[in-house]
């Protein structure tokens, strides 16, 4: 059973938080290497940032990608190239050397007249550049007063340190191959941003319902149960790359190199990386931090004594399909009112089951560990009413799948068959 | 699925493809922005030796006139002693060249007599005139003419609008001031207080070269002209100004201009300002306008014979904060630093040449094509639904920019293309959020109309989590930045809003109505799988 199969088929139980040393310290390896990058040979910054030289040669009849090819043998190929008035190219360098133009000015003789040979200014001026690094400031505040609202505190944590891990890594691209910054460049780092926090957003949120649900019976790490919401999420975000990945992959393959439209190369190739480091942000840094600051929380800490004591935090154990699911059909009639002895008070019975099977609910968990059931009927979830309020809203109508097979733990409500239109 | 759920599926599907008979009927295309389709450029020189930071801090200024939505991504920088300007896809030049000469400059001239067509004295609030400018005169005490004579202490309602940009407390001084006799000159100087008459025809600005009278009119934010004016000749312009800030002052909004020293600055103003403050003819009324293209944008009294270089403000009735920063801005923004000259203008290609363009586009739709392959191949019958969903926010995305384009000058640049290509994986993320929800669900057994029935809303409250932090983004990043940035978070807000539309109106209630007509054929859900291992499963 290979493991794409089993992701394909939803089966995959894979150990996330095993892989978590090994994606940080490739992580701070990508990071560690753009910074030097960075600082050591700073970013290329193109003409529009800059400013340059700006010629202008009559030459009719030559496009701008044949005088591309032309300036590429000068080594100015990432020069800006306009046709004016149909006639006339004007080629806007980043080249500010007065000689190194001067020379540039005589090779372009060999196009036509050179009628304009000037100095230009930069049109991302100053003040933009200000400007938006203000604004990411206060989105970022922002997002992280929202996050923290809608979700938590440590995910904010979590979502910021990824998006920009992912910035950082997307700039270090840039700095590391010296391609040019254009403005188009800026707009992609931005692109990069917006998706890679839309898709840490996702994971949290499914990160957040397992959580409240596996929660709910205290048998788990917050680690094990942040595997079990990965592993679930895994086949939404490979899918997600890859429809994100291909058009961008398409664009690179046949926009710059069967097509030879340069240009678009290196904006594709920082895109592509920035999709890929966003994806994989998602479920390695991102996870890894809200695991690694809720581990710390009281609640989870003294799970993790207790399960230590029984020598149970060897590795990462996986949550049972029943406390996995059970979760999804939190008990009837909030589960706060119940105690223990109003559970055992209602008949076990086996007979539960044909409820299940005789509505749209088919059982698909087997059976238990010894450990668990002795563990689940300990720690019968008084934390239930917890639960996500989807959760509650859903479970009068919800089937309990797992109900019927279980007649060791916790007691599924019976169903209430639902009505289909 | 519900009746409502059937009109929401019939009424987006109805509503994007007849946004896109409209498109087609009115002929709006999307603009392209300059890098993809070119455009115009117009060369300005500089009339007079000038520094490089004036030129640049003219550029600056000239980008936040010429791109008034901020998202037409104009390309403008300095070169040798001037600026160039680029506007896409402007085919025609006086167009670009009205634009561009929008960043007219500002200029200061005398009010010689202030009309407000709709009024009358009695919607002053003033019913006998004489008897009001008697008891003016009689209350007021030797020093001035009482303020009850300044407009705004005894503004009414349909006359409010001139007077709220007046400065409380204007002065007549008595030694200009003769008291007047007769009734029909008592009338007649009420009404002119209040700008009560018959308004002229407003002056066509090709005929004022500023060294006439002219008769300029003022408009509110919707464009309606809310008083009308005869100004004097130009005093003094734009470049006279330093600077202009609104300051809060106490509770009040005002705005502080900073005039030049010197004979082009501050005296040439306080030439207007002293035969305003002394009722001269060229200045009855005792207000200095600020014209801005042919409007007049504010045309407060004067309440001073002489002012201070920095020590003027100017208050409103009051302003609020946004009244008092837009004219703070319109200052500014009018005070071009040099005097330019249109020179030259032509016509200019696409700076990535067609073969990006057409390699761009070539490779767009094959990534498209290459998407509806994979989700299709994946999730079958809901992949279909994917793409149709995608078609459905594209069709609306395809109206509204072309709409905007034609209207607006938006421009879809090859950083817009590129943020949208990406919207396209977030818009299929929001089914597959969705199709992994439902396959989850039938792994634990339920069947595919229950599934689908629980899986939509905690589906959709996942997407809109992750999709209010793109919104986040997007609003914060327009309201707060210029460019090309802006375009992008214009495009990134659309993009967002297209996808709730789309997943909530069209998604949902379409994976519904299937789920009902495939009932008994999960595989054709790409699900088939799960149906058999969960058959396993239970037989184990």
């Amino acid at each position: 059973m290979s493991t794409i199969g089993d992701i394909f088929k939803g089966t995959n139980n894979i150990d996330f938080p095993k892989m978590w040393r090994p994606a940080a310290i490739a992580s701070l390896t990508l990071i560690f290497l753009s910074v030097g990058a960075f600082f050591v040979q700073g970013l290329n910054l193109g003409i529009d940032f800059e400013g340059g030289t700006s010629f202008e040669v009559v030459s009719p009849g030559t496009s701008v990608s044949e005088a591309r090819d032309f300036l590429s043998g000068l080594g100015a190929a990432d020069s800006k190239i306009q046709i004016v008035d149909g006639d006339t190219l004007r080629i806007r360098s980043d080249i500010e050397d007065p000689v190194r133009a001067g020379e540039i000015r005589n090779e372009l003789a060999a196009l036509g007249d050179v009628t304009g040979f000037e100095s230009v200014g930069p049109t991302w001026g100053e003040e933009i550049t200000q400007k938006a690094t203000r604004a990411l400031l206060f989105f970022f505040l922002a997002i992280a007063v929202y996050i923290s609202a809608r979700l938590e505190w440590r995910m904010a944590v979590g979502a910021l340190v990824a998006v920009i891990h992912d910035l950082i890594i997307s700039v270090g691209i840039y700095s590391i191959f010296q391609f040019e910054v254009t403005p188009a460049t800026v707009i992609a780092f931005l692109t990069i941003m917006g998706y890679s926090l839309y898709d840490t957003i996702v994971v949290y949120d499914k990160v957040h319902e397992v959580t409240a649900r596996v929660g709910a019976t205290g048998k788990y790490t917050y680690t094990e149960m942040m595997n079990l919401a990965l592993n679930r999420v895994i086949m939404r975000s490979l899918n997600t790359t890859v429809t994100s990945v291909l058009p961008v992959l398409s664009m690179l393959i046949i926009g710059a190199f069967i097509l030879g439209a340069v240009t678009l190369q290196e904006f594709a190739i920082a895109l592509l990386v920035g999709l890929i480091v966003g994806g994989y942000s998602s479920l390695f840094v991102a996870s890894s931090i809200v695991a690694w600051l809720k581990e710390k929380e009281p609640r989870h800490s003294e799970i993790r004594d207790k399960l230590e004591a029984k020598g149970l935090t060897e590795g990462t154990r996986t949550v049972d399909n029943d406390d996995a699911v059970l979760g999804t059909t939190p008990r009837r009639g909030a589960g706060a009112k119940r105690t223990d002895t109003a559970l055992k008070d209602r008949p076990i019975s086996a007979d539960e089951g044909p409820d299940a099977s005789d509505t749209d609910a088919k059982p698909v968990s087997k059976a238990k560990t010894e450990k668990s059931k002795t563990e689940k009927s300990k720690t019968e979830s008084p934390k239930s009413d917890k639960s996500d309020k989807s959760d509650k809203a859903e479970s009068s109508k919800a089937a309990p799948a797992a109900s019927g097979s279980e007649p060791g733990g916790s007691i599924p409500p019976r169903p209430r068959k639902k009505k289909k239109r | 699925m519900s009746r409502r759920q059937l009109v929401h599926l019939i009424g987006i599907t109805v509503l994007s493809i007849a946004g896109l008979i409209a498109t087609f009927a009115a002929g709006n295309e999307p603009l392209l922005g300059l890098d993809l389709q070119g455009g115009v450029e117009v060369r300005y020189q500089a009339t007079e030796e000038t520094t490089t930071e004036s030129l640049d801090q003219a550029v600056e200024i000239i980008r936040s006139r010429v791109d008034s939505l901020g998202v037409a991504e104009p390309e403008i920088s300095r070169v040798d002693e001037g600026i160039l300007v680029q506007l896409p896809g402007v085919k025609d030049t006086d167009r670009a060249l009205e634009l561009v000469g929008a960043t007219a400059e500002l200029e200061f001239r005398p009010v010689v007599q202030r009309f407000n067509p709709e009024a009358t004295l009695a919607d002053a609030g003033i019913d006998d005139p004489v008897e009001f400018y008697d008891e003016a005169i009689a209350s007021s005490q030797a020093a001035e003419v009482s303020t009850t004579l300044a407009p705004d202490t005894t503004v009414a309602e349909g006359a409010e609008e001139f007077p709220s940009t007046s400065v409380p407390g204007t002065t007549i001084p008595p030694t200009t001031t003769t008291i007047l006799e007769t009734d029909e000159e008592k009338i007649e100087f009420v009404e002119n207080l209040f700008g009560i008459g018959q308004a002229p025809s407003l002056t066509d600005l090709e005929d004022d070269d500023g060294t006439t009278n002219v008769i300029m009119a003022e408009f509110d934010d919707e464009g309606n002209e809310t008083a009308r004016y005869e100004l004097g000749p130009v005093g003094l312009k734009g470049e006279g100004l330093t600077d202009a800030n609104a300051v809060l002052q106490g509770v009040e909004w005002v705005v502080a201009p900073e005039f030049k020293a010197g004979d082009e600055g501050i005296n040439a103003f306080n030439a207007i300002a002293t035969a305003c403050f002394n009722r001269d003819p060229t200045c009855s009324v005792g207000a200095v306008a600020m014209a801005l293209d042919g409007r007049v944008i504010s045309a407060p009294q004067v309440n001073a014979a002489e002012f201070g270089r920095d020590q003027i403000t100017i208050s409103g009735g009051p302003f609020s904060e946004q009244e008092a920063k837009d004219l703070a801005v319109a200052l500014r923004f009018g005070a071009l630093p040099v005097e330019l000259e249109p020179e030259q203008q032509r016509v200019v290609s696409g700076s990535l040449g067609d073969d990006a363009l057409n390699a761009g586009m070539i490779a767009g739709l094959i990534g498209l094509a290459l998407v509806a392959v994979y989700v299709i191949w994946y999730y079958r019958v809901l992949g279909m639904v994917a793409i149709a969903s995608l078609l459905i926010s594209g069709a609306l995305l395809w109206t509204i920019i072309s709409w905007l384009g034609t209207t607006q000058g938006l421009a879809l640049t090859l950083a817009g293309i590129t943020g949208l290509i990406v919207s396209i994986g977030v818009s299929v993320d929001s089914n597959i959020v969705y199709f992994e929800h439902v396959k989850e669900d039938m792994r634990n057994g339920r069947t595919l109309g229950s599934s689908v029935e629980r899986a939509f809303p905690i589906a959709f409250s996942t997407i809109v989590k992750a999709d209010v932090a793109s919104l986040i983004a997007a609003v914060l990043l327009y309201a707060l930045t210029s460019g090309a940035v802006r375009g992008f978070a214009f495009y990134l807000g659309l993009a967002t809003i297209l996808d709730l539309v789309a997943t909530y109106f069209f998604m949902g209630p379409a994976v519904k109505w299937l789920a009902r007509h495939f009932a008994d054929k999960p595989q054709s859900f790409g699900v088939g799988a799960l149906a058999a291992s969960a058959a396993a499963g239970e037989s184990a």
